[in-house]
């Protein structure tokens, strides 16, 4: 799919959200289908455009959202909600929904099993994955991902995440433009230089990830 | 998905692990102040504070059922969803003010009858989180400063620019909230130490000043967190709550409740000794805890000993004429979680009987709910507001 075509698939996902037959979907409040279903029907209408019907982006600064944990989840749709986390198409999806909504969508996303990302076209550099295991020690990022990286509760997983996104994401949280649900990464990477911030993407990015022993933390 | 509190490695995430500096790092990085003095083991490594859950629990899903009580009271959800509800205040008129800390940034106005749904009347106020409400105006403490809403229940869909009364708090996060009390014209307030354990310098300390902000006077020092106190109506003293030094141990020490007999006067201890009886392993070199006010009653290791408020109303049976309710939040960095309200009876010689009056809050060592703040109604009925469900409960007593 081009760009194009998903903004406009983004577009009416959007349209079909607003709408009433998008909004009915309050847990409890009918028979005909469990929360978990619906969610994972408003999931594939919603989200799987950009983010991958598996939660596994191919869409450059999107985020993977498979093996993401579901009270991670819920802190940053409400912080899209709430306008705190800036992101405009974010913000049109997360403004209309209701506290049921976020933890609907969010533990659908729970359920998704963490996927490897796809072959690199280049093999990693050696000496930069070096440099980025040692940097993840040094700046303490086991401690709250886990040496897996899988992190876990409100803790993200970076392993195998986007590194476009893992780059933009850390360079906000040092700039302030990323406010985080607690004040823990704006603290974590004051001292981090940029470079450095890279280099922490780079091998984030490329850390091994999916299979059944990541997608059962 | 069941609504547990991080305990495990997630706690980590919430504080601000990645900066704790490493021996082998070559910068030397601060740690944050919640930090300091924690030991580096991995099971402590773990524990960081806990903010409220993004969401209210339902409102059918709250734990009402789960409350235990002295025979003859009842408990029943007054209010719900209201994320983040921590301090409550009631206007002249009935309005119903809650505040919020680390996660709504609101301070919301709830209608004393009718359907109890809340209203958002300050938005994007981070740590909007000490109230009180004194002739028709609304005063609100966030950790950089103290703004007065005049005539606030007659604007309630438009409270307009409030009046900046004090703005030399010292803002920071690390115990920067505030709570108030306003008795005699004079508003109370405190400003907890900045750090877990430190030398907290000028704060540390309980201080009250004009309406206006003018002539701040130290009315007790030595407090490393008070966020709740309340003056006993008999004596006019101020009883108030103090949260103890974390990462001595599981079990120590204690949380305090103290009382203030001589304003200005008294140092509770802070950091040279705590619960009375413990020198500090590194403050306490050079002092003795008998040089400091010792505390009324010990209320639990790392209880998050909240809000105070002693019982006026004439509801309940006389034994809670005179008493205080305290909440105690729960501990977040003792591996066994507790919550829940205690009764202290002053027994006139400068202590007070502990006593549980309400349990439930904690299920399979997972909170459910956390109390924070009170309200006694013209009724005499109890409000109790969770942060943590984002809901107030109201106890009542219907004798036996």
């Amino acid at each position: 799919m081009t760009g194009l075509a998903r903004l406009a698939v983004f577009a009416a996902t959007l349209l079909a959200l607003a709408s009433p037959a998008g909004a009915q979907s309050k847990p409890r409040s009918g028979k005909a289908a469990s929360p978990a279903d619906l969610y994972a029907q408003r999931f594939a209408t919603l989200c799987a455009a950009c983010h991958g019907a598996n939660g596994r982006s191919d869409m450059p600064g999107t985020p993977v959202l498979a093996g993401q944990h579901s009270f991670y989840a819920i802190t940053q749709l409400f912080l899209f909600r709430e306008g705190r986390r800036k992101n405009e198409p974010m913000t049109a999806v997360a403004k209309p929904m209701s506290d049921a909504d976020l933890q609907g969508f969010a533990n659908f996303i729970g359920t998704l099993p963490a996927v490897p990302a796809p072959p690199p076209e280049t093999p990693p550099d050696a000496a930069r994955m070096k440099k980025g295991a040692e940097l993840a020690q040094q700046h303490k990022c086991v401690f709250c991902h886990g040496a897996d990286f899988a992190g876990g509760q409100q803790v993200p997983r970076i392993a195998g995440q986007r590194e476009d996104y893992l780059q933009m994401t850390l360079r906000g949280f040092k700039s302030g433009e990323r406010t985080g649900y607690t004040m823990a990464m704006g603290e974590a990477v004051r001292q981090v230089t940029p470079e450095e911030l890279d280099t922490l993407a780079y091998y984030a990015a490329r850390f091994p990830s999916g299979g059944d022993a990541a997608a059962s933390k | 998905m069941p609504r547990t509190l991080p305990v495990m490695r997630s706690l980590l995430a919430l504080g601000v692990l990645c900066t704790v500096g490493a021996a082998s790092a070559p910068q030397a990085q601060e740690e944050p102040g919640w930090a300091k003095g924690r030991p580096k083991t991995d099971a402590a490594m773990k524990m960081a504070p806990v903010p409220a859950f993004p969401v209210p629990t339902p409102a059918d899903q709250l734990p009402v059922k789960k409350f235990k009580l002295p025979p003859g009271f009842k408990a029943e959800v007054w209010a719900s969803g209201v994320l983040d509800a921590r301090g409550l205040r009631q206007g002249e008129k009935g309005n119903i003010f809650v505040s919020s800390l680390f996660v709504a940034n609101k301070v919301y106005v709830i209608p004393e009858s009718g359907k109890h749904e809340a209203k958002v009347i300050i938005d994007n106020t981070p740590l909007a989180t000490g109230i009180e409400i004194h002739k028709g105006a609304l005063y609100l403490a966030t950790n950089t400063k103290i703004m007065r809403y005049d005539d606030v229940e007659a604007n309630l869909d438009k409270l307009g620019e409030p009046k900046v009364i004090y703005e030399k708090l010292p803002g920071g996060t690390d115990h920067s909230w505030k709570y108030l009390r306003i008795r005699d014209n004079k508003l109370y307030y405190a400003v907890g130490a900045p750090c877990n354990l430190c030398d907290p310098g000028e704060w540390a300390k309980i201080f009250r000043m004009n309406l206006d902000g003018s002539d701040v006077e130290t009315i007790a020092s030595g407090v490393r967190n008070t966020v709740g106190f309340d003056f006993d109506p008999k004596t006019g003293n101020l009883w108030f709550t103090d949260n103890g030094r974390d990462w001595f141990s599981e079990e120590l020490p204690n949380d305090e409740l103290n009382v203030v007999t001589r304003p200005g006067k008294q140092h509770f201890g802070f950091p040279f000794c705590h619960q009375g009886n413990i020198p500090d392993p590194e403050f306490g070199w050079g002092k003795s805890c008998d040089d400091y006010q010792k505390p009324a009653a010990l209320l639990g290791p790392h209880a998050g000993s909240l809000g105070l408020k002693f019982y006026t109303g004439k509801m309940f049976p006389a034994k809670y004429q005179g008493a205080m309710f305290i909440a105690r939040h729960g501990p977040w960095n003792r591996t066994k979680k507790y919550a829940d309200i205690q009764v202290a009876m002053p027994d006139g010689k400068g202590g007070a009987r502990l006593e549980t009056f309400m349990t439930g809050f904690v299920e399979n060592n997972n909170y459910l709910g956390r109390p924070v703040d009170f309200l006694v109604m013209k009724d005499g009925s109890l409000l109790i507001s969770d942060d943590h469900a984002g809901a107030i409960y109201r106890i009542s007593y219907g004798g036996k």
